[in-house]
């Protein structure tokens, strides 16, 4: 059995050409919440030498100069072409670890001729027609050979996004090509401690004595180096852990220093913790709502308050009221607060849930509530978040609202908002 | 872990029939005959990963069924055959048209006679983004 690791090149600006063909073959950029910094480029816009992580403000002259076409992270599409991406994954692997949203470890069977690559080629080929997500497949015995395969099927232009290091006969070569920042599991300080020790590829890693990278490194270190020969240490997790935590916050467009907004956008998240926690069929214990200023002002403030649940929920009216009332107890009245957020603990299965639950309370309200859930739930999906909406909320929220200006449509996952084909 | 496909929650689609449940009494004879819900995603849609809707705008396919205003289904992995209404993408925007071939060369064709037939050679490349598989159109209702 071998593994492989899949993952899509440029994920959120793929995602986003695949439903807009009005942006493709033009460089194009997506910004980070609140329109922050650069977090990704198509091939266009890195040819152009628009650099990760740059502030947007900086840089807005000149890609306005460049043409560069800018769009606002749409979570909610990228979110729904991962599933997709996954589940075509999912289709043609014995076993799959979904690393990230983007990213994916599968086991496979060799066939018979040892030969992974039509295998490989047939699965980019599916992936890019259905989604048009470029993919790269990197094949190896262990995870951390599959991470470097993968690395080299994008860095070398020959391997045209596939690799089978674990196939190739010349693998000295090729962990030479690795240089010690790029393998799997070494971090900037490790990397710089590794240089300074004369280790500066993949190679050099695997070779050096196992005590000297034991002292430093630890276990992780050991379990590295292993993984590097083709000795399998790190299995791929399957089993998906039931989330314990879910926490919803954001940054405000401007800062916000009245208590009405500060309320309106907590009550805000906690009607979107409600909703993720119905569908994921869970119950929250207790509740937290926290705040916080900028961290390069003074006086720097940040503050978090909790309460327990008398009963597990994820019913909006019960969290909303709590967390309002905790609200009062964060809010700093000199304080310029730019983020806060709503944070749900101690997730309990719903089902597991359920028989206590009837047994302390009126089962007759709990399966009103229940339906009222379901129907606001069913209504907000069908026409559009926020059809019906809770007046704590706020009519105007864009007083505080994240600033997403370039922010595309929900194209797959909101029927007001798919694409528009001309016939 | 749940994979989800074209349609974000798809049970909200079903069209509920009774389902056996214990109860007091006598079993309903009924209850052997009940068979699993009507699911329209079930029906419609095979390959939810590769499935897309898309709004169609204009009256160039007329003549095929298709309206302004229909919502179209669009099936991503298939390849595109001559004769299949295929969703192209041209000057930047998705067109729909029924792709054909003359003497091997491909066009696109209107179903309207108010449209010129495309003849492919005149663009670089062209992407085929899908086939249109369903066509569902509002029929008109007295409120």
């Amino acid at each position: 059995m071998s593994i492989a690791l899949i993952d899509s090149n440029n994920f959120y600006a793929s995602c986003e050409e695949s439903m807009d063909p009005s942006i493709r073959n033009h460089p194009l950029i997506v910004l980070s919440n609140n329109d922050g910094c650069v977090i990704a480029r198509n091939a266009e816009a890195k040819a152009l030498g628009i650099a990760m992580g740059q502030p947007y403000f900086k840089v807005r002259r000149k890609l306005k100069d460049l043409g560069v076409k800018i769009r606002s992270s749409n979570y909610a599409l990228y979110a729904d072409m991962s599933r997709r991406l996954m589940s075509l994954i999912e289709a043609n692997c014995e076993e799959l670890e979904i690393y990230s949203i983007d990213e994916a470890f599968v086991k496979i069977n060799r066939p018979h001729d040892y030969d992974l690559n039509p295998w490989a080629y047939r699965l980019r080929t599916t992936i890019y027609q259905s989604l048009s997500l470029p993919i790269a497949i990197g094949i190896g015995t262990t995870k951390s050979q599959s991470k470097l395969a993968n690395h080299l099927a994008k860095t070398t232009a020959s391997h045209a996004g596939i690799f089978d290091f674990e196939a190739s006969d010349d693998q000295d070569h090729w962990l030479k090509q690795v240089a010690i920042e790029n393998v799997w599991g070494i971090g900037r300080k490790l990397a710089y401690w590794c240089r300074m020790h004369g280790i500066n590829n993949a190679r050099q890693l695997r070779d050096t004595p196992s005590n000297e990278l034991r002292q430093k490194f630890g276990v992780t270190g050991i379990r590295l180096q292993h993984e590097l020969r083709g000795e399998k240490c790190l299995n791929l997790l399957i089993k998906s852990i039931p989330k314990k935590e879910t926490c919803v916050s954001r940054s405000f467009s401007r800062p916000v220093s009245n208590i009405e907004e500060l309320r309106q956008a907590i009550a805000n998240h906690a009607v979107r913790a409600s909703e993720k926690l119905r569908k994921q069929h869970q119950h929250a214990t207790a509740v937290t709502v926290f705040t916080r200023t900028s961290l390069y002002t003074s006086p720097f403030y940040s503050q978090s308050a909790t309460q327990r649940l008398s009963l597990p929920s994820n019913n909006t009216r019960v969290i909303l009221s709590t967390t309002l009332s905790l609200t009062e107890k964060i809010f700093c009245s000199n304080c310029l607060l730019i983020k806060a957020g709503v944070i749900m603990q101690g997730l309990v299965n719903e089902d597991y849930l359920q028989l206590s639950l009837f047994s302390l309370t009126n089962p007759k309200e709990i399966s009103r509530h229940k339906s009222l859930m379901k129907s606001i739930d069913y209504l907000n999906t069908r026409y559009g978040k926020d059809t019906i909406q809770w007046a704590v909320c706020g009519i105007n929220q864009q007083e505080w609202e994240m600033c997403r200006r370039n922010l595309s449509p929900s194209a797959t996952t909101l029927f007001k908002e798919i694409p528009i084909v001309k016939a | 872990m749940r994979l989800h496909g074209a349609h974000p929650n798809p049970s909200n689609l079903l069209l509920p029939l009774p389902s056996e449940s214990v109860t007091a009494g006598f079993p309903s004879p009924a209850d052997n005959y009940v068979e699993d819900n009507i699911d329209l995603n079930e029906e419609l849609i095979h390959r939810p990963a590769s499935t897309f809707f898309l709004r169609v705008k204009g009256d160039s396919m007329s003549n095929a069924g298709i309206l302004d205003g229909d919502l179209l289904i669009v099936d991503r992995s298939l390849d595109a055959k001559p004769g299949n209404i295929v969703v192209a993408i041209l000057d930047g925007a998705f067109t729909l048209k029924k792709l054909t071939y003359r003497k091997n060369i491909p066009y696109l064709e209107a179903a309207n006679h108010n449209y010129p037939i495309i003849d492919l050679r005149r663009y670089g490349a062209v992407q085929i983004w899908g086939v249109a598989i369903y066509s569902i159109h509002t029929l008109p209702r007295r409120k």
